[in-house]
């Protein structure tokens, strides 16, 4: 954990301006208060490219104080260079402390997973949002996607779990998989795992979306219902692995498979980097970890 | 006796607005009335009016002025001005209207023809069936074509289709339209049986026959129309 | 057989685009279970009428009464959710083209599942069982119901918008032009389909048309339609055979044999 220190001078305190930031907080007020219904925003031009998390950085300024905490996950990896980018980028216009540590972080901006240890109360997930509408690929109108928001008319997003279970047998998507929040609008999750949806159900911690790009935001307040859209004969099913993670030895992680050989050799790690060197550090072992270390692909060494 | 049918005070003129207007006067004052059990066949030269009558009795043509009444459900009602779904519902159950000419939707079965009142009046397929198979067989026409739509069949076939469909279940009120025109003596024999065993069994009917000896054989009353120079 | 109370009430319709008329002072009703044809040359008005009519477009002047139950509504009196539930409901819409009623990009079976999950199904199973009838209802073979529609004629295309309207039990059915773009053989079987349909489910419909033939086969009653107006209306053999309007003497007597 890097501690807190003196914020660059240049800037404004989290780099937005203060009108902005309580432009931001109005909104997410309105988001909360009305859960999963997507807010428009005036989403402000950021030092990198739209589409690059600018929703999440947005609402990530607009509620963090010297006080917070930060992680910022990539694919579920702490390491990678757009969350190692934000998390400097924060450290250099809050000056707040950042951690790895999903237990000690108050505030974790993510792009695509939920950490594997659970939240709790009082933490706040940000997602980076590419795309908030997740009726927008059956219908390409605003005005009328709004529409159907609004009266709840919700048959049509059926549509595509019907089409998986006719072409495949059964739900295809494995990511994006929408969601119904508190029993009234559906929304998307972002493009996490529907290996993580059923962590968004009731959870302890308040979780916001942003989307720079389509300027919408929307909240998932803490213990708030979240179901996986499915049909009664095929109910919502997560995604499994044969074998456990080949470094920590975790049976219940979500896993990315890692090519890491020219023949075809292949391992399955956790997504997670550091719940997985959490387990590896209290000595769990994964089948692999050995060769692994041999070929130095599990980072900083445990 | 019951009377099934009173048209009063009937006048027809038709002005054809596409040829300078010209106005044809074709009936004019005609009564007619019609008990159950009766076949009044309708003479007169050619232009008298003998077919526009028919039509006007089946709501097909609208008259200038009079009534035409008949009985359905038991009370009388003026198909002249009755509302469309009323005259419809006056045309499935009570009153039929046989030309020498089949009017169907090409490419349907001959035998899904047949049965198609039946199924609209309610009557269960099976039952359908079986009684259009029986008059298709009365009529002589052999098994293999029920199941063709009768569009290659030759005239005097369609013809028998047409009386098949119309005297399968029929209505107590019948307008024919010389339906033996083209049939043969064998045929026409079955269809003048036919007409006859219906009007014994009850239903009511005025028809138009070119053949002096068909309508002998069948009408209980004559009644004459005369033409009408235009005006 | 035929209910006394109207189905459907047109009152005083108007429809203007700028200056131009698309329909006035339309009136009349329609009763359950039968078949209104809308007749006319192309711009006469009838497919406007038609939009208004289906819910579409609101009419300038002149209301659209349905009856729900008991109720009569006018249906743009009511706020936009509750004719939007009608429209998915009560009345359903067969365009000209297959391609304004259907989904593309989605198997043949996910477009006429997509009425029943409109309304509430989700159960795929039992889906399953009704789109595997109703392809059979329309004469589709239930082998093509996870291909693409654009693997489909024209007809079957069209048989198929059909199905997608007819599954979601509507009382009503609108029907612009239902077999504009067929060609005469798949026509006959398209009508011969719809008559049949029509008379199996009770089924009311208003069917705009320039075809005096399908007018004929397919509908009781006609309206006939000039420069947005109605000129005339009656029993479709009366209006076809005993035609009054010096425009309708024209319109039948430029066809052969209607």
């Amino acid at each position: 954990m890097t501690p807190a220190s003196q914020h660059d001078p240049d800037y404004n305190y989290a780099y937005l301006d203060e009108a902005t930031k309580r432009m931001l907080r109005r909104c997410l007020l309105k988001a909360i208060a009305i859960p999963g219904y997507q807010v428009p925003f005036a989403s402000r031009e950021m030092p990198l490219a739209r589409g690059w998390g600018t929703g999440g950085i947005q609402i990530t300024a607009a509620i963090i104080g010297p006080a917070d905490t930060l992680k910022v996950i990539d694919q579920g990896a702490d390491d990678t260079t757009n969350a190692v980018s934000i998390r400097h980028f924060f450290a250099r216009v809050t000056a707040v402390a950042t951690t790895e540590e999903t237990t000690k972080a108050s505030l974790i901006q993510t792009r695509h997973r939920i950490p594997e240890e659970p939240l709790r109360d009082g933490q706040i997930l940000v997602y980076q949002v590419p795309l908030p509408e997740p009726l927008r690929k059956l219908i390409p109108s605003e005005s009328e996607t709004r529409k159907i928001h609004a009266w709840a008319e919700y048959g049509p997003i059926y549509v595509r779990l019907y089409e998986d279970i006719a072409q495949y047998g059964h739900v295809t998507s494995t990511y994006s998989h929408p969601i119904l929040v508190n029993d009234r609008y559906i929304a998307s999750p972002t493009p996490i795992p529907k290996f993580d949806n059923p962590k968004m159900h009731m959870s302890p911690a308040l979780q916001l979306f942003g989307a720079g790009r389509e300027k919408r935001l929307y909240a998932i307040p803490p213990y708030t219902k979240v179901k996986s859209l499915d049909f009664e004969d095929y109910p919502f099913a997560l995604q499994r692995w044969d074998e456990p993670c080949a470094l920590c030895g975790s049976t219940s992680s979500y896993l990315d498979e890692v090519i890491i050989n020219d023949a075809n050799e292949r391992m399955f790690v956790c997504s997670d980097t550091h719940y997985c060197e959490t387990r590896r550090a209290e000595g769990h072992e994964g089948p692999q970890l050995a060769k692994a270390q041999s070929v130095r692909l599990t980072g900083c060494a445990p | 006796m019951i009377t099934m049918l009173e048209a009063c005070g009937l006048r027809k003129t038709f002005t054809l607005h596409n040829q300078n207007g010209v106005v044809l006067n074709v009936l004019d004052h005609v009564d007619l009335d019609l008990a159950a059990g009766e076949m009044v066949v309708l003479k007169g030269p050619s232009g008298a009016g003998k077919s526009t009558l028919l039509r006007i009795l089946y709501g097909n043509y609208k008259p200038v002025a009079g009534a035409v009444r008949l009985r359905h459900d038991g009370e009388m009602v003026d198909i002249v001005g009755a509302r469309t779904s009323r005259v419809l519902d006056i045309r499935r159950r009570t009153l039929s209207f046989v030309s020498q000419f089949l009017r169907v939707i090409p490419r349907v079965a001959t035998l899904d023809i047949v049965k198609d009142q039946m199924l609209t009046r309610g009557i269960g397929d099976a039952e359908a069936t079986e009684r259009a198979a029986a008059m298709l067989t009365r009529l002589n026409l052999p098994e293999q074509m029920w199941g063709l739509a009768p569009a290659t069949f030759s005239g005097g076939e369609q013809q028998r289709v047409n009386i098949a469909r119309s005297f399968v279940a029929p209505t107590p009120l019948l307008l024919l339209d010389e339906p033996t025109a083209s049939l043969d003596p064998v045929n026409r024999d079955v269809v003048v049986e036919l007409i006859e065993t219906t009007r014994k069994a009850g239903s009511a009917m005025v028809g138009i026959f070119h053949d002096d000896a068909v309508s002998s054989r069948i009408a209980t009353r004559v009644m004459q129309l005369s033409p009408r120079k235009a005006v | 057989m035929i209910e006394e109370a109207p189905l459907l009430r047109a009152q005083n319709v108007t429809r203007l685009y700028g200056g131009r008329v698309g329909c006035r002072d339309i009136s009349f009703s329609l009763w359950p279970g039968e078949v209104l044809g809308v007749v006319g040359e192309s711009g006469s008005g009838k497919t406007t009428l038609l939009r208004s009519l289906a819910g579409f477009e609101p009419p300038d002047e002149g209301a659209i009464h349905f009856r729900h139950g008991t109720e009569e509504h006018d249906i743009y009196a009511l706020d936009e959710a509750s004719r939007r539930a009608m429209m998915r409901t009560e009345w359903g819409m067969v365009h000209q083209n297959p391609r304004d009623g259907l989904r593309l990009d989605v198997s043949a079976g996910g477009n006429i599942g997509e009425s029943l999950m409109a309304r509430g199904d989700r159960h795929y199973g039992k889906m399953r069982a009704r789109i595997t009838d109703w392809l059979q209802r329309v004469e589709i073979d239930s082998s093509r119901i996870d291909d693409s529609p654009q693997s489909f004629s024209g007809g079957m295309q069209q048989r198929l918008q059909i199905a997608r309207v007819l599954v979601a039990e509507p009382r009503l059915v609108f029907m612009d032009e239902p077999t504009g773009g067929l060609d005469v053989s798949v026509q006959a079987r398209l009508l011969d389909l719809l008559r049949v349909l029509v008379r199996d489910l009770h089924l009311a419909a208003i069917i705009v048309t320039h075809d005096l033939a399908v007018a004929r086969l397919l509908t009781d009653r006609l309206i006939v339609m000039k420069d947005g107006h109605i000129i005339e209306e009656g029993l479709t053999d009366q209006i076809l055979d005993d035609p009054h309007h010096a425009y309708t003497q024209l319109l039948t007597s430029a066809v052969l044999s209607a």
